[in-house]
């Protein structure tokens, strides 16, 4: 059964009908105003007092959350209020200065929220699993601070299976000569947003971002990434590759801002979308904000549909046409990973890609 | 065993590109085809394979008495069809050795044949590629990808001998290899060619000829075949141009 034909979707779907909540433009979804959704957030500005949470391969550690200090707003991205309206229950970890770590991070309620710090020098490897949930909606926030010299890898992959609407929203601060790798795949039937708020406050610190989105049915995903340079000889770069059939929607809005004084900054985007049905779409929005001369900055995008002198290729040699379109997806969404250390996550990730 | 019978194909716009191809083909034959540039050369061996690019409008492509035009485009290089285009096209990312066996287990699946073993394969890979004086460096390379023109040429017949096809119609072969890639290429040609296989080539030059035999020449201009002839042909070509042919 597919998943728009679910219940569970269904659900989903007359939820977001009741409260209008953005379903195409990506742009609606950061000021949409949270008291439209009573049933769903139970008191906006709630006292967050944090639960432990465990989860497979971290000890969790109970903390005391105060909603001031993730500075929301009235009216702010869906995917960063969500949690904290709801109370959710907080799970803190400490990794140590130079400790070296792989964990699994899986949420145990429909609502999450993590707190991670990387201490200094640490090397930190996590892998989010998607929680099982039983309600139409579902949301995980993510505080993630990098130490001075912290290199931390985020691999995030959701299945190909049953979901309901999905709000991801991570904050990542990182000090100098920080390093996060943050891949994702994206991979379900349903509706989901996943946003990342990075701050690069450190001079040496590099984020880099690599996203492949392999859709289809009615599925709509929505990426929201700011960026923010803080310090001179900071480093970022994203790069989305989108494999969209039947009906499915993505959309990236990617915003770099290069701060006063901030030499030496370097920072590109490139999103390459293939559209593999008919009725598919992709909408992406740039925005670069630089206020200083000393920097490179950069940004692509291109749509199309599978190479046909390829296909021709591949099955004028006998491959029959639905394998070598497999192969061209393939190959389209290898490249995005080949860059990567070879490591747990790219291990992970080529499982990933195998099975598509 | 590969006859064309009235050819016609257009393109998107509606220009007639091939008007009445006829061409038979007998096992242990080679046929070059020359003819001047935008004659249709090119046309005719993506035609045939089934390139989406362009309609057939009127005729019959038979090998061994089956219609190619009826088949899909893998069928048609199942059932024993093998074309290399002037221009290979370069896949990054489907590296080379894995492409070249899929392409191998498919047509053994299509012919009811056990798929090949990987220690079957990389000994039969191995073979060939020594055949054409292959280095290691087009295993771990994607398809064609940042080859030379002399190399993507170099694979083109590596694919030719690990799929041993029943008719092989190789486009501007010669183009853009240098002397010693002419002569290790042709010697590749003819050590997969047999009796009971054929070979169409098309070329603009002797060269090509001197080390592969044809056992006709036909000249193509215009979408059809204007005159056909011996090896002679050829050689009086090289001499004389195309202009002292009469079209009929």
């Amino acid at each position: 059964m597919s998943y728009m034909n679910s219940e569970l979707a269904q659900a989903a779907q007359a939820r977001i009908n009741a409260l209008g909540m953005p379903k195409r433009n990506n742009e609606l979804w950061s000021f949409f105003p949270v008291h439209k959704i009573p049933s769903v957030v139970d008191t906006a500005g709630t006292d967050c007092a944090a639960n432990g949470a465990a989860a497979g391969g971290i000890v969790a550690n109970s903390a005391a959350v105060e909603c001031a200090d993730f500075g929301i707003a009235a009216e702010t991205d869906i995917a960063a209020l969500l949690p904290i309206a709801k109370s959710a229950p907080a799970m803190k970890k400490d990794f140590a200065a130079g400790e070296t770590e792989m964990g699994l991070i899986k949420s145990r309620d429909d609502f999450g929220h993590s707190i991670f710090n990387i201490g200094k020098n640490a090397k930190v490897s996590l892998e989010i699993l998607d929680n099982k949930v039983e309600h139409e909606i579902a949301a995980e926030r993510f505080d993630i601070n990098v130490e001075e010299g912290a290199e931390l890898e985020i691999f995030f992959a959701n299945p190909a299976n049953e979901l309901p609407l999905q709000f991801r929203h991570f904050v990542i601060k990182q000090a100098a000569n920080s390093t996060v790798h943050f891949s994702n795949i994206l991979q379900d039937a349903g509706i989901g947003r996943i946003s990342i708020d990075v701050d690069l406050n450190g001079e040496g610190a590099n984020f880099d971002y690599r996203s492949l989105s392999v859709l289809k049915g009615s599925a709509s995903k929505h990426q929201r990434l700011t960026i923010r340079h803080n310090a001179p000889n900071t480093v970022s770069s994203q790069f989305a590759r989108n494999l969209l059939d039947e009906k499915s929607y993505v959309s990236y809005d990617g915003s770099v801002i290069v701060g006063n004084g901030c030499s030496q900054v370097n920072s590109s985007q490139l999103v390459n979308s293939i559209l593999l049905g008919d009725e598919s779409s992709v909408s992406v929005k740039p925005v670069l904000k630089i206020y200083h001369d000393d920097v490179e900055c950069t940004h692509g995008n291109t749509c199309g549909e599978l190479d046909a002198d390829q296909m021709f290729y591949l099955t004028s040699r006998g491959i029959p046409a639905e394998t070598a379109k497999k192969m061209l997806m393939k190959s389209f969404a290898k490249e995005l990973f080949l860059p990567l250390n070879d490591g747990p996550a790219k291990k992970r990730l080529l499982q990933v890609l195998a099975s598509l | 065993m590969l006859s064309i019978k009235n050819l016609k194909a257009s393109i998107e716009d509606g220009t007639q590109i091939l008007k009445g191809i006829n061409l038979e083909v007998k096992p242990g034959e080679v046929h070059a085809i020359m003819g001047p540039n935008g004659s249709g050369k090119s046309t005719l061996s993506k035609v045939i394979a089934g390139h989406p690019a362009y309609t057939v409008n009127d005729g019959v492509v038979e090998l061994d008495g089956k219609n190619l035009l009826d088949m899909e485009i893998c069928e048609r290089a199942n059932s024993g069809l093998f074309i290399s285009t002037q221009y290979p096209t370069e896949i990054p990312g489907v590296n080379n050795v894995e492409f070249l066996k899929m392409a191998l287990n498919s047509k053994r699946n299509f012919l009811g044949l056990p798929e090949m073993n990987d220690a079957d394969f990389k000994k039969l890979c191995e073979e060939k590629m020594q055949l054409l004086e292959m280095d290691d460096r087009y295993r771990d390379r994607g398809v064609n990808e940042g080859y030379s023109g002399g190399e993507k040429k170099r694979n083109e017949i590596l694919q030719m001998a690990i799929l041993d096809p029943k008719v092989s119609f190789l486009d501007e072969t010669d183009s853009g290899l240098d002397i010693d890639a002419l002569r290790i290429v042709a010697n590749g040609i003819n050590h997969i060619m047999s009796p009971e296989k054929a070979v169409i080539l098309v070329t603009h030059y002797q060269r090509l000829l001197d080390y592969i035999k044809p056992t006709y020449v036909h000249v193509l201009r215009h979408g059809k075949i204007i005159l056909s002839g011996g090896p002679e042909l050829a050689l009086k070509l090289e001499e004389q141009g195309y202009d002292w042919i009469e079209e009929k």
